[in-house]
């Protein structure tokens, strides 16, 4: 198996997540009703416990002192990296409360301005102002005029 | 869309697939269904535009005709390589409807006199292809399905009607939907990349003046028989599941080098292996439909989208499908072959106007697929909470990612692994508990030898692959 270094700390991860699992299914899912039968719980215990072997497998390959020395195909991320990322999770998780609560011709422009000013730092205001307001105006033609599909008007507007 | 997402290295038509399917909602199923497979054919087409003009393959598909298309644009025939590309794209699609229309009822028939046991044993072969999908580790790949899988159990359990990890929440009791899940998983890591490379990678400069050339009949005549031997060859792989276009693409480029009078002249602008990849990574369109259709198997991400896109239309494919919805599989050939005539017509004479399409800076592209992450959510179910699952499978894709775990077999794992329960425990109910049934049939075990054997020679060829 080519060994890569992230399986140093995936392995273990993906134990603790697999442990993890078993508990929750063992303590919220109830067993089967019939003893011969297999119930809603049997399926994710199978998993967890395949979980459980491929990560114990991959823990097992990293550490053991035969293993492979480990390539470093996987690079650390780097502070750009990590603003961009979270960034970009946080701007879609925006866009969702925002869907929520102004609707979606509100909540558009505000998140095509913020991820073309915010997260990729353009500074050109009519470009952002032009595509902010275009692809508002393309999407709710397309989606509500052509498909008729209901989008998000906003419960704070409503 | 198709062919715009399936040009623009680094954009994925199985991206455009999943992001086309809330657009289908408001349609009957028949356009819905033609809507999607037009994608999935111009994406598998599309990819050979960079390929050949800019040297970098739009989709993995078309990354062997890169070889002898990028010299040919070099010497100033980058006409007649788009042409023979489109030409040779759209023989491989329709050789393999022809192929399909011929072999999907057959198979069905067969399928439909399947048990509990037997799906089983049928599915679990199609959760093998997840090492086709691996890349370049099985044991990731493993990890990846069972990852899918886990979450495909969260919801209410179709047999006991028993809430399964919803933790009292009335919205996660609908459970994953497959088309969030995939909406989160192949477009969200894909906008994170291009802001990435934004202002770091030079903008793709296109040639000033494209425009696709027929090559000369006689040329075309000569390379018939290649085209029919590579569009079998494409037909075959993309008829086994996890297997897809770019092995048939690679195998069909080999053959065309290997069975040539002057193999020398390949990598170095030659017509025919610009011709042998791509009618065969085109015929591996057809081929996947055989097993999509008449087992309810996907073979590769872009049909398991597919097949999400018909769920969600009521349409179950399967054996049943010939009986159910009859008029579904003469609408699904006609698609295809409309696919291919306007695919044709764009490529040759639409070209300029589609490479101007394809200047568009990348980081706009992203910000606009953000939107439709975000309406394409919503759309599914008009549920903002979905919106928020977008989001967070869309981190889970990205960290998988990073992490080198591939995001198809997720999919595969979500798509399949209802099914995958539901028979087991249905075979398990019927016989009360006696496991015999799974290996007293012949069908199954054909099944069940099937899987080892995918597995075995996966666990082979990651061997061989091993660096010493």
């Amino acid at each position: 198996m080519r060994l890569d270094r992230v399986d140093r700390w995936l392995g273990p991860c993906l134990l603790v997540l697999a442990a993890v699992w078993l508990g929750l299914v063992y303590a919220y899912i109830p067993g089967a009703r019939q003893p011969e039968e297999p119930g809603p719980r049997a399926f994710p215990i199978l998993l967890g416990i395949v979980l459980l072997v491929l990560a114990g497998f991959m823990t097992l390959a990293a550490y053991l002192p035969s293993a492979s020395r480990p390539s470093n195909d996987t690079e650390r991320a780097t502070p750009r990296e990590s603003y961009i990322v979270s960034a970009t999770f946080g701007l879609l998780i925006l866009y969702a409360y925002l869907l929520e609560k102004l609707g979606f011709v509100i909540a558009t422009p505000i998140i095509v301005a913020l991820a073309m000013a915010g997260i990729l730092r353009l500074r050109n205001w009519i470009a952002i102002t032009a595509l902010a307001g275009g692809l508002t105006a393309v999407c709710w033609m397309f989606f509500v005029w052509m498909l008729k599909a209901p989008l998000p008007r906003g419960l704070w507007l409503m | 869309m198709g062919l715009i997402f399936g040009s623009i290295p680094g954009l994925t038509f199985s991206m455009a697939l999943a992001l086309m399917v809330p657009f289908t909602f408001g349609m009957q199923t028949t356009p819905a269904l033609g809507l999607l497979l037009g994608v999935y054919v111009g994406g598998m087409t599309g990819g050979s535009v960079s390929a050949i003009l800019l040297g970098i393959p739009g989709t993995p598909s078309a990354a062997a005709t890169v070889f002898d298309g990028y010299p040919m644009a070099q010497r100033g025939h980058a006409g007649v390589a788009l042409g023979a590309a489109v030409i040779a794209s759209t023989f491989g699609g329709l050789f393999s409807l022809l192929v399909m229309m011929l072999l999907l009822e057959q198979v069905a028939a067969i399928a439909i006199k399947f048990g509990p046991a037997e799906i089983f044993a049928l599915v679990l072969f199609g959760l093998s292809t997840i090492c086709g999908m691996a890349e370049r580790s099985m044991l990731r790949g493993l990890v990846a399905g069972s990852l899918g899988l886990m979450l495909m159990i969260i919801g209410l359990d179709e047999i006991d009607g028993i809430a399964r990890l919803t933790f009292g929440t009335v919205q996660m009791q609908q459970g994953v939907n497959l088309l969030v899940a995939m909406i989160g998983l192949f477009a969200v890591p894909q906008i994170i990349t291009t802001f990435l490379n934004f202002g770091r990678v030079e903008p793709l400069k296109m040639p000033a003046d494209v425009r696709a050339r027929l090559p000369a009949l006689g040329q075309l005549r000569q390379r018939l028989w290649l085209m029919v031997r590579c569009s079998s060859i494409g037909t075959g792989i993309g008829a086994i599941p996890g297997t897809g276009g770019p092995i048939a693409a690679f195998l069909a480029y080999d053959h065309a080098r290997r069975f040539d009078r002057e193999p020398q002249n390949y990598g170095k602008g030659e017509l025919s292996g610009v011709v042998a990849p791509e009618s065969a990574n085109n015929a591996v369109t057809g081929g996947t439909m055989i097993p999509l259709l008449s087992l309810g198997i996907p073979g590769d991400p872009a049909t398991a989208v597919i097949l999400g896109g018909l769920l969600i239309h009521g349409i179950y494919p399967g054996p049943m499908l010939f009986r159910t919805h009859l008029e579904l599989i003469y609408a699904l050939y006609i698609s295809i072959v409309l696919a291919y005539v306007v695919i044709l017509i764009v490529q040759l004479w639409g070209i300029r106007i589609f490479v101007k399409v394809l200047s568009v800076p990348p980081h706009v592209l992203a910000v606009c697929i953000i939107v439709l992450c975000g309406l394409g959510s919503y759309a599914i179910r008009n549920s903002i909470f979905d919106v928020y699952l977008m989001a967070v499978m869309g981190l889970l894709g990205y960290v998988l990612q990073r992490v080198r775990i591939p995001v198809a077999p997720i999919v595969l794992g979500l798509v399949l692994g209802e099914t995958l329960e539901k028979q087991y425990r249905t075979a398990l109910i019927m016989t009360e508990g006696d496991y015999s049934i799974f290996y007293t049939s012949g069908v199954a075990l054909f099944f069940f030898g099937l899987t080892a054997i995918t597995i075995g020679l996966q666990i082979f060829s990651s061997r061989r692959r091993r660096p010493a």
